[in-house]
């Protein structure tokens, strides 16, 4: 252990960590380009320059390491003069790009311009012109390389993160550019995190590209729903500017630090799949009677599907419940059809969705909840929903409540044809169009994972919580609140107002949700009692 | 806070009578009276036309002098080409107090300007003309010196504008087809 | 009798006739003459003009007129005309109704007492210019200005509103507070002529207009009667800027009816004046049969003509204050309501005692 003070502040810090590390963890501000925690340590921007007593010169602070005894000034006047110096360079040959750049209002060199810089321009030279302006390097990043201040973040990322080496530095001095290698392009399962790491707008997300200036954004921590890995991520949403982007509310996902689950980074699938909660979504209740269907009200709607379930006969019914639904919701289900109505015939489990996997983030299991919902429901090895198929495809229901799956792409279109055929009544409960609430006799129109509250469960059981982002559609319903009354109708008496209270009594019921709450799970999660 | 009294001014005897005060009053404002009396009465016998024997304006008939500095209805300034030179920065759009200006943005085919407005619509039923959009555009792309003022329309509709309009002021006020 | 009749019938349709157009000119004056004052121009957009090409001769009559603005008056009118009669609900519909036609009625019978010229002699008809000839004339005319309070306050009970109530109690307790010290401040004048037929002040006037003998009761009357008038700056019962007056809820032609009348206080106001304090329709220098110059010339005239000049006369003195009474409402700010009965009571009214005192000490001491 060593024992060091940093602008005035005795502490003492682990041996052989770097200054900008005992900095991070006193939390106090330093500027840094190259310096990426989940990167090799660099030391090209020299920017992070401190002061250290004793040292003669300033010495960058990502790149020495802690000694007994160090007095390191962050903010006097040496070392801001310092700071100041090396970003004057830096922006020697930056254009003034900012009313076009995607970046400005979250670049660093606007940041640090404001903070550490503020002087007057000395340059009399001509800028260097760089080769590429606004170039494609790939499937979802554009290349600025006038805008690059050569931190080489990226080019380490590519290096020792996805092992793909994309991105090299070319030619010396004041001509060196990045690039990606000759020949080559930008695609790898991880690329877009390169445009989160770039301190300045030199990659940029095609995707975002002139969508929205970041300052019109809205944030919101959640879990991204495409893999059982949940990694933690940002919801970003238009929360001024409706008129922008008609009917689109969710601009982009960013990932969110967890040192546990994804660290800094997510996947290109993840990052991209957000479109559905704008696109194609189930806006209508819809009721067909006769082969006539016809908008109806939530209430009508559930005092109807109320009395279908009352007179049902448990053997004769199926529910297909589904792990893209947070604890809460399998929750309900589980206490409505299974201990209340005593059904048997419930699954959730849809065989032969695996995608691909690797060995850094991406998992095959699709799902986000799978962990939970097999956890919650308690199926005994029964979760998978073909034997239920089989029997619907018998004639041996009378009806069926999907929830969220499409039959279509798991078992093919004839199967559905003819479940349907020999089903009397399928109700279906989801967030976007798909054939199966095409044909269903009842769509209920749900929420999606960016308008509601809840948990999801990782493959290793962590517990975390997505948040509200946006409002829901009007004329949606979260699926809780679906659930909780059409409980209420069916005379099971449950006192919730908030998914908090549902998962309070989750905790209460099931061993492995034990002594969780929504407090303690915090914002970075937490793993389950389960042993 | 330091309380300063103020002595009230004593008021002398005329002072109370409030007599000089009204003789003074209407010693100024008669002598306006007269004065334009006058120069009307000149001005009907064709003399002294230069000299005016009112400040105000005749409006429609007679236009007042602008002010190089008025601000006045927007319009959008091009380049060469005709193009706008909007880069879709939304600068105006931030900073607008009243919310009355919405840009959309895409790509511009030269990627040495990268960025263009798809459309750039101003609500002048909203627009407070402050001014502050001109103030804060980095590429001098929007300007509000077209000296029109006489701005009207019959539904809130007519008084958006849209790029096209905002890029073709019409100065004179009595073309029929201005907008 | 029948042909004193016709006589009496001709010179109230001739006076009655003036003074309403008067009061119409004064709504284009008031607005012409402020305008001027200011800087303006004034209202003159209001224009009559024929399309075709048969009446152009009107027109080029027209044209003088529509650039000074007149029709503005006419326009007012046809307004006031074709406007919604409102009635509040809860309103009193008789006395709302009636108070207006109070208000002016009574403002248009204090004319009768007025002279407006001498004795006309014609064939043999000596025809006094007076509409009637009361002996007491200054007791009418202050008990037709009294009246006058009735409309006000009933306007204001009428209205079934606070408001309008509110400027009704303010309007009586202005004009009872100013009507005393205007009756006391004329009691000078009474007391040095020793009349109170207005044709005999006037005729007492000869040589001495009555604002040389009384200067304080000069200025007292006519503060007091700019205030009897109710316009800026004692505007209070009206207070466009709180109250809005005991007329708030009259619309159309019975609004119409309450600046008429105020208008006509106006006239009243500036012929009483005239009557008391200017001589009335005496010419300076003018005798019954010619021009007596003070260094010693003298014109002869022809009775007719005197008669005549002394209408003009009279006519010329009573525009005059009307112009003095516009220019005092278009220089002078507003009182406030305390100060307003400051004057009233504590300054104009001890003032015109006073001068009613010296007055009396003086007359009895020459006797």
């Amino acid at each position: 252990m060593a024992n060091i003070t940093i602008d005035g502040k005795q502490v003492t810090v682990k041996d052989g960590i770097t200054i900008i590390e005992a900095i991070d963890q006193v939390k106090t501000e330093l500027p840094r380009y190259c310096y990426h925690p989940g990167l090799s340590i660099a030391g090209n921007c020299r920017i992070c320059q401190v002061e250290v007593e004793k040292m003669p010169r300033t010495v960058i602070a990502c790149n020495t390491r802690v000694a007994e005894g160090m007095v390191i000034h962050t903010q006097s006047a040496k070392a801001k003069e310092s700071q100041q110096v090396v970003l004057e360079f830096l922006l020697a040959n930056h254009p003034l790009d900012c009313p076009v750049c995607d970046q400005a209002g979250e670049c660093k060199l606007q940041d640090y311009y404001m903070d550490y810089g503020l002087y007057d321009s000395k340059f009399n030279e001509q800028k260097v012109k760089k080769t590429k302006k606004a170039v494609s390097i790939g499937p979802t990043i554009m290349l600025d390389q006038e805008r690059c201040i050569l931190c080489s973040r990226c080019v380490r990322f590519g290096d020792e993160i996805t092992k793909t080496h994309d991105f090299g530095i070319f030619n010396r001095g004041d001509h060196a550019e990045l690039n990606i290698y000759p020949g080559q392009e930008l695609n790898n399962k991880y690329s877009g995190n390169v445009a989160d790491i770039c301190p300045v707008g030199a990659l940029t997300d095609k995707d975002f590209r002139f969508k929205m200036r970041v300052w019109y954004l809205g944030s919101q921590e959640s879990v991204c729903p495409g893999c059982s890995r949940g990694c933690n991520i940002k919801v970003e949403y238009e929360k001024s500017r409706p008129y922008h982007l008609k009917n689109e509310r969710v601009m982009r996902l960013k990932p969110r630090e967890n040192m546990d689950v994804n660290k800094w980074w997510m996947c290109d699938e993840g990052r991209y799949a957000y479109k559905s909660i704008d696109q194609n979504r189930i806006q209508k209740l819809i009721s067909k009677e006769n082969g006539v269907s016809s908008e109806i009200s939530w209430q009508k709607a559930l005092e109807k599907i109320a009395g279908l379930l009352k007179n049902a006969k448990p053997s004769s019914w199926a529910v297909l419940a589904s792990p893209q639904y947070t604890n809460e919701e399998l929750h309900l289900k589980k206490k409505l059809f299974k201990d209340q109505l005593k059904w048997t015939h419930i699954a959730f489990y849809a065989p032969g969705q695996e995608g691909s996997e690797d060995n850094f983030l991406i998992k095959k299991d699709k799902n986000p909840n799978s962990a939970g919902a097999a956890q919650i429901l308690n199926l005994n090895g029964a979760a998978d929903m073909t034997p239920v198929i089989e029997k619907a495809k018998r004639g041996e229901l009378e009806g069926l409540i999907i929830f969220g799956h499409d039959l279509e792409k798991i078992y093919g279109a004839e199967t559905l044809k003819l479940i349907r055929q020999k089903v009397k009544t399928i109700i279906y409960e989801g967030t976007n169009n798909n054939p199966t609430s095409a044909v269903a006799d009842m769509v209920l129109p749900g929420v999606s994972y960016a308008e509601k509250e809840g948990t999801f469960t990782n493959f290793e059981g962590r517990v975390q919580r997505i948040r509200k982002a946006v409002e829901p559609i009007p004329g949606t319903l979260p699926t809780w609140d679906f659930l909780l009354n059409l409980s209420g109708l069916l005379g099971l008496s449950y006192k919730a107002l908030r998914p908090e209270h549902i998962f309070e009594d989750l905790a209460k019921d099931n061993q492995a949700f034990q002594d969780l709450n929504y407090k303690k799970i915090g914002h970075q999660g937490m793993v389950w009692n389960k042993k | 806070m330091a309380t300063k009294l103020m002595k009230r001014q004593e008021l002398s005897f005329w002072d109370r009578t409030y007599l000089p005060s009204i003789g003074l009053g209407l010693w100024i404002t008669s002598r306006h009276f007269f004065y334009n009396l006058m120069i009307h009465a000149l001005h009907t016998v064709g003399l002294f036309k230069h000299i005016r024997g009112s400040v105000t304006y005749q409006y429609p008939e007679e236009q007042r002098p602008l002010s190089k500095r008025l601000r006045s209805r927007h319009r959008l300034t091009k380049r060469e080409d005709g193009a706008p030179r909007c880069v879709a920065c939304m600068m105006c759009e931030t900073v607008c107090p009243a919310r009355c200006i919405n840009i959309v943005a895409k790509e511009n085919p030269d990627p040495n300007i990268e960025k263009m407005p798809a459309s750039f619509d101003l609500d002048l039923g909203m627009c407070v003309f402050c001014g502050f959009c001109v103030e804060v555009c980095p590429e001098d792309a929007i300007r509000m010196d077209t000296h029109i003022l006489d701005i009207a329309a019959y539904s809130r509709e007519g008084m958006k504008l849209d790029m096209q309009k905002l890029l073709n002021p019409t100065t004179s006020p009595s073309d029929p087809n201005r907008n | 009798m029948l042909f004193d009749f016709i006589i009496k019938a001709i010179l109230a349709a001739f006076f009655l006739g003036g003074v309403l157009n008067l009061a119409g000119l004064l709504t284009w004056v008031e607005r012409k003459q402020s305008a001027v004052m200011q800087d303006r121009i004034g209202a003159n957009r209001a224009r009559i003009e024929f399309k075709s090409w048969f009446l152009a001769p009107i027109n080029w009559v027209l044209a003088p007129l529509n650039a000074l603005g007149l029709f503005h008056s006419l326009a007012d009118a046809a307004k006031m005309f074709l406007k919604e009669d409102f009635m509040p609900k809860g309103a009193d519909k008789f006395l709302h109704t009636a108070a207006p036609v109070i208000s002016v009625v009574f403002a248009l019978l204090a004319f009768s007492a007025i002279p407006f010229g001498n004795v006309l002699y014609l064939k043999n008809h000596a025809i006094n210019l007076q509409i009637a000839d009361i002996n007491a004339g200054i007791l009418f005319v202050f008990a037709m200005m009294s009246l006058g309070v009735y409309g006000v306050i009933l306007a204001g009970f009428a209205s079934n509103s606070n408001y309008a109530y509110l400027g009704g109690m303010r309007a009586a307790s202005q004009m009872l507070s100013y009507e005393i010290t205007m009756g006391i401040s004329i009691m000078g004048i009474v007391l040095h002529y020793g009349t109170m037929n207005l044709q005999d002040i006037v005729r007492h006037q000869s040589t001495h207009w009555g604002f040389m003998v009384q200067p304080l009761a000069f200025l007292l009357f006519m503060t007091a009667a700019l205030a009897e008038t109710k316009r800026v700056p004692f505007d209070l019962p009206e207070g466009e800027s709180e109250v809005i007056g005991y007329f708030v809820e009259y619309s159309g032609m019975k609004f119409g009816m309450f600046f008429l009348t105020d208008l006509v206080e106006t006239v009243l106001v500036a012929c009483l004046v005239t009557t008391f304090f200017f001589g009335g329709w005496q010419v300076p220098f003018l005798a019954p049969d010619g021009f007596h110059m003070p260094w010693g010339a003298f014109y002869l005239v022809p009775s007719k003509l005197i008669a005549v000049l002394g209408i003009l006369s009279f006519m010329f003195k009573v525009a005059f204050f009307n112009w003095l009474f516009m220019a005092i409402r278009w220089t002078l700010p507003r009182f406030r309501y305390d100060q307003l009965m400051h004057l009233g009571w504590k300054i104009l009214f001890p003032l015109s005692l006073l001068n009613t005192l010296i007055t009396s000490i003086i007359v009895v001491l020459r006797k």
